[in-house]
């Protein structure tokens, strides 16, 4: 029973894939890129709008004649696996990347998963793209993660130094879901607010992510009277309720988080409640979007019926995997390459105004380039829209 | 021979070398390496699933093996990483400090039955969990990472065991650590079923007051039983963890203590081998409908509820009938 | 200490209301309903999108969450529960069952209403600030009013409808109401039926506070089956107050330990963990469920 199940599922198996293989009949050779993250279950929406920006780019790419690398003009093709938010899940995700040939892979989106994948990324050369922020992904001697946003202990000085000067922020609290990445968010926050000399009037609330009501959370918290609250690794999700919950027991201070956020769902969530809460996101505003960004957005919503503003952070990583393999077609197949490439690497930034450069960065943070230079782009939400407070660089 | 009838020494015999010979055979043929991470998985949530099977055979619906999972990650991690433990040695120091929490947790929580104490198991996967968040010893949110492979051993200078760290590839390596620890769990099962406590669990499975009022120490087998299954839920977790070269609070959660008591389900409860094949089918199939994309889930479960609308006793009920053992 | 209490109340009422339409499933059929989080969801979907999306009137959008949901749980169990309960050996089987149905209404949750989470306009705007010792805002004393009210409502139809005490009768004996002629096949989709329409109503009413995403269907399933296990398995009153305890225990619980941050939720699940072992059949559960 055993083995003969096993044979079946095993030619099962071998049929799909041929069959998979058959259908992208494309005239150029394609080239994929993979993305493992999470798309179904309560963190679903992290994944997906990496997933869909992913999905949108390659498309655009495809309509228009394909991206051409070295001499060869490509198809681009975006195989992407539901890691169920599962490390488990997310090791075998990375084995089907490598089982696929890809060495460049989205994802994943949380601490643990991209943890856990490590091992099966550096034995099967492949670089990955994690949205997770712990260090030791990105120090020596771990090789092969290259940070695909800003961390939190990057915009989170830059945000407390900005409302330190424009607002006179003395003191701050901070609340996080009690699970790894929020809490580790949370930590860094702390220890950011503290080097700049902020006064933390309460750290060590915290709620569960199922949490339905928070006013009880939060009511221990408004009682320090903090003048900043910042929201850790709070999710889209969780966001407009906090917020609700705090402006309704009578905070008037500013509350923040380092994570990107969708102005739809602040807006149906929280209304008016939400003005001024600040975010971080990436070229979403008017004056900073441009004309490709906006194409970007346009293609989007006409693939998939609606814009999600967290993929305005999510829209890079793609376009550098793709950038610096233009640089160095090499890289293709030589992930050596490409981490050569990185150090010197430098091209212009597609989606925003100005002179914005893609470049590798990570230094300061992790002694090697091991991070994207996605602009810092610091919004508030006032009214139903993001508008940009600042803007700030990553070294 | 041991009293196995040839059909039976026969399927064993085919078994193992399907496992040990036919799937790297069939892997080297097809060059679906990354079948080999796939089918290690299964064979080390079988194991834990097996732990859960146990707890059924004892009436006890248990859905709490994904805590005894991590338990068992997390003291093999602490002990390689922090004590400099050799990984062979903390493997079953690893099983044996998730079977002595079973013992103390059982203590109270066994005399519960039917769905109290499928609950109080639930909530227990997520004390677990969230005692991994609290403690410094774990590490809290940050987890354990950059644990190192599995080092070598030997003994008067013939190695025993290879060290991992020097493969060229491990895949092939875990592969079969993972089979031979399963093999030895579903025999181990399998001689536990037949044996004299085997006989006294199923009397217990029927009525426990009956089986008190003949004499059968209940308290004591129940606690046995218990403490075997979390054994092995430490067993498959502290691989994984070895494999994963990570922990943390959220390697183990409520969803993988739920899908080892379905894998029960899927399998047959009536069944020893129950739990082997529901873990394959459930884990693999997934993988293999990758393929669709974004309707993954919709057809997983699907074909999940027609499975078992159609063959509510498990999957192995179709070849031997309704009711019979093994 | 005021402020404890009503927050209490209100999370007590809407934790009932969920409490009750899985209790009374188990009640029924023995059914251990995992999907009753999913269900909670696609209510209060249906809601957002009639009331949020096409400007139905919110009462209008609440019935239509209750049809739905009545609806999808009589065809689960016609079609898919009372066959499977025939046909095992082990009624835990059931089990995978309603874990597969979960699967499959949290897949067809993502491809219909989207991963985003939801939010409808506020029913009523303001906050009742009582000299800051309560403050509450008025869109959830009315949601905890409706919350009381249905649960009044649905004691009324359990107590002093034909159907009520059919189903009842069927909860304490299924054998016996069998042969006291009560139609077991009909009453059993009813009663479920029922219990996932409360998932529904439920659900819909508290998309105008917390709104609704696609991943709270598990979480729901699990806070539920705690409060019925306080409570006791498959008895009314004691899914009512296991909600009201785990409501207490998580407002009491935040405000007395909150400075013990990560762990107060470890002394909420411990404390649970240690009443179940010293009353393994909860508040007025039959013992062994």
């Amino acid at each position: 029973m055993q083995r003969r199940s096993f044979v079946k599922t095993a030619m099962a198996a071998v049929a799909v894939t041929a069959i998979g293989a058959t259908a992208a009949v494309a005239e150029n050779p394609v080239l994929k890129i993979g993305f493992v993250g999470v798309t179904s279950g309560p963190a679903a929406a992290w994944g997906i709008s990496n997933q869909r920006s992913m999905e949108t780019r390659a498309a655009w790419i495809n309509e228009t004649g394909g991206y051409t690398i070295g001499d060869t003009t490509y198809d681009i093709e975006i195989v992407s696996f539901d890691d169920q938010k599962d490390p488990k899940r997310a090791i075998a995700g990375m084995e089907k990347m490598a089982q696929e040939g890809i060495h460049y892979v989205v994802g994943p989106n949380v601490d643990d998963g991209a943890a856990a994948v490590r091992p099966v990324a550096e034995s099967n050369g492949i670089m990955y793209f994690p949205y997770a922020f712990p260090k030791s992904l990105y120090e020596a001697p771990a090789s092969n993660a290259v940070l695909g946003m800003v961390a939190n202990y990057q915009s989170g000085p830059a945000i407390y130094k900005y409302l330190m000067a424009e607002e006179g922020v003395k003191t701050v609290a901070f609340v996080a879901a009690n699970e790894s990445d929020p809490l580790s968010q949370r930590d860094g926050g702390v220890e950011a607010a503290k080097a700049l000399g902020l006064e933390v009037v309460s750290d060590n609330v915290t709620y569960q992510v199922d949490t339905t009501d928070f006013t009880p959370v939060l009511t221990p918290v408004m009682r320090a009277r903090p003048d900043l609250l910042v929201l850790s690794g709070v999710s889209p999700a969780n966001a407009p309720q906090l917020i609700r919950s705090a402006r309704e027991l009578g905070y008037e201070g500013v509350i923040s988080t380092e994570t990107a956020q969708d102005a739809g769902v602040l807006a149906e969530g929280a209304g008016d409640l939400a003005n001024g809460f600040i975010s971080v996101g990436g070229a979403s505003t008017p004056e900073l979007a441009s004309p490709a960004m906006n194409e970007f957005v346009q293609r989007y919503t006409d693939m998939f019926g609606e814009y999600n503003d967290e993929s305005n952070t999510k829209v890079y990583a793609l376009e550098y995997i793709l950038e610096t393999l233009k640089a160095d077609p090499a890289a293709i197949t030589d992930v050596d390459a490409f981490q050569a490439t990185m150090d010197t690497f430098e091209a212009p930034n597609p989606f925003m105004n100005g002179d914005a450069k893609l470049r590798y960065v990570g230094m300061t943070s992790f002694g090697q380039k091991r991070q994207v230079a996605v602009p810092l782009v610091v919004n508030v939400y006032q009214n139903g829209t993001f508008e940009t407070l600042f803007v700030a660089e990553v070294d | 021979m041991f009293g196995f009838s040839s059909k039976q020494l026969i399927g064993v015999g085919l078994f193992l070398f399907a496992i040990f010979i036919g799937v790297p055979l069939v892997i080297g043929a097809t060059g679906r390496w990354d079948f080999y991470f796939t089918l290690t998985s299964v064979a080390l949530l079988a194991i834990a699933s097996a732990g859960v099977w146990l707890t059924f055979y004892i009436g006890r619906i248990n859905i709490g093996q994904g805590a005894f999972a991590l338990i068992g990650a997390y003291v093999s991690a602490i002990l390689v990483v922090k004590a400099g433990w050799s990984f062979w040695i903390s493997l079953p120091a690893a099983g044996l400090f998730a079977a002595v929490v079973a013992v103390l947790i059982g203590l109270p929580i066994l005399r519960l039955r039917g769905v109290y104490f499928a609950m109080i198991t639930l909530v227990l996967t997520q004390v677990v969990t969230l005692t991994a968040l609290a403690l410094p010893v774990t590490n809290g949110a940050k987890g354990i990472s950059n644990i190192p492979l599995p080092s070598g051993i030997s003994v008067f200078g013939i190695p025993i065991l290879p060290d991992f760290a020097a493969m060229e590839n491990t895949k092939l390596a875990f592969y079969y650590t993972a089979c031979i620890i399963m093999i030895l769990t579903y025999a181990a099962l399998y001689r536990l079923v037949n044996s004299r406590l085997g006989h006294l669990c199923r009397s217990m499975q029927q009525n426990e007051e009956l089986a008190s009022s003949i004499g059968v120490n209940i308290a004591y087998i129940r606690i046995v039983i218990f403490a075997i299954s979390s054994f092995f839920g430490g067993l498959g977790g502290a691989m994984f963890g070895s494999i994963a070269q990570s922990v943390y609070p959220s390697s183990f959660q409520v969803a993988d203590s739920v899908n080892f008591m379905l894998n029960c389900f899927l399998g047959g409860l009536g069944y020893v081998f129950g739990p082997m094949l529901g873990t394959l089918v459930l884990y693999f199939g997934w993988d293999l409908l990758f393929e669709f994309g974004k309707y993954q889930m919709l057809i997983y479960s699907t074909i999940l509820i027609v499975i078992i609308r159609f063959l509510p006793n498990g999957l192995l009920s179709i070849r031997f009938g309704k009711g019979g053992d093994k | 200490m005021e402020q404890i209490l009503a927050n209490g109340v209100y999370l007590g009422s809407q934790y009932a209301m969920i409490a009750l339409g899985l209790t009374l499933i188990f009640a029924l059929m023995n059914v251990l309903n995992f999907a009753h989080g999913q269900m909670y969801v696609i209510g209060g979907f249906v809601t957002y999108t009639f009331y949020g999306q096409w400007g139905v009137p919110f009462v209008l959008a609440l019935v239509m969450s209750c049809v739905t949901l009545a609806i999808l749980g009589a065809l689960i169990e016609k079609f898919l529960f009372a066959p499977v309960i025939k046909g095992s050996a082990r009624e835990e089987s059931t089990m995978l069952l309603a874990a597969g149905i979960a699967f499959f209404l949290d897949a067809v949750i993502l491809l219909v209403f989207g991963e985003k989470q939801r939010g409808v306009p506020k029913i009523v705007d303001g906050v009742f600030n009582w000299d800051f010792r309560i403050i509450m805002p008025y869109d959830r004393i009315l949601i905890c009013l409706l919350a009381i009210l249905s649960i009044v409502a649905f004691i009324g139809l359990m107590q002093y409808t034909k159907t009520g005490r059919a189903l009842r009768a069927l909860a304490q004996d299924r054998t016996a109401a069998q042969l006291m002629g009560v139609n077991v096949d009909r009453y059993s989709m009813i009663g479920f039926a029922l219990g996932a329409m409360l998932a529904g109503l439920v659900g819909g009413l508290l998309v105008t506070i917390t709104g609704v995403n696609l991943g709270m269907g598990g979480p729901t399933s699990i806070k539920a089956f705690m409060m019925v296990m306080i409570g006791g398995a498959g008895v009314i009153s004691g899914a009512i107050w296991g909600g009201i305890i785990l409501g207490f225990m998580e407002a009491i619980g935040l405000a007395l330990l909150y400075q013990y941050g990560d762990i107060t939720y470890l002394l909420i699940f411990v404390s649970l963990m240690i009443f179940l072992a010293i009353r393994p059949q909860g508040l007025m559960g039959k013992p062994w469920g």
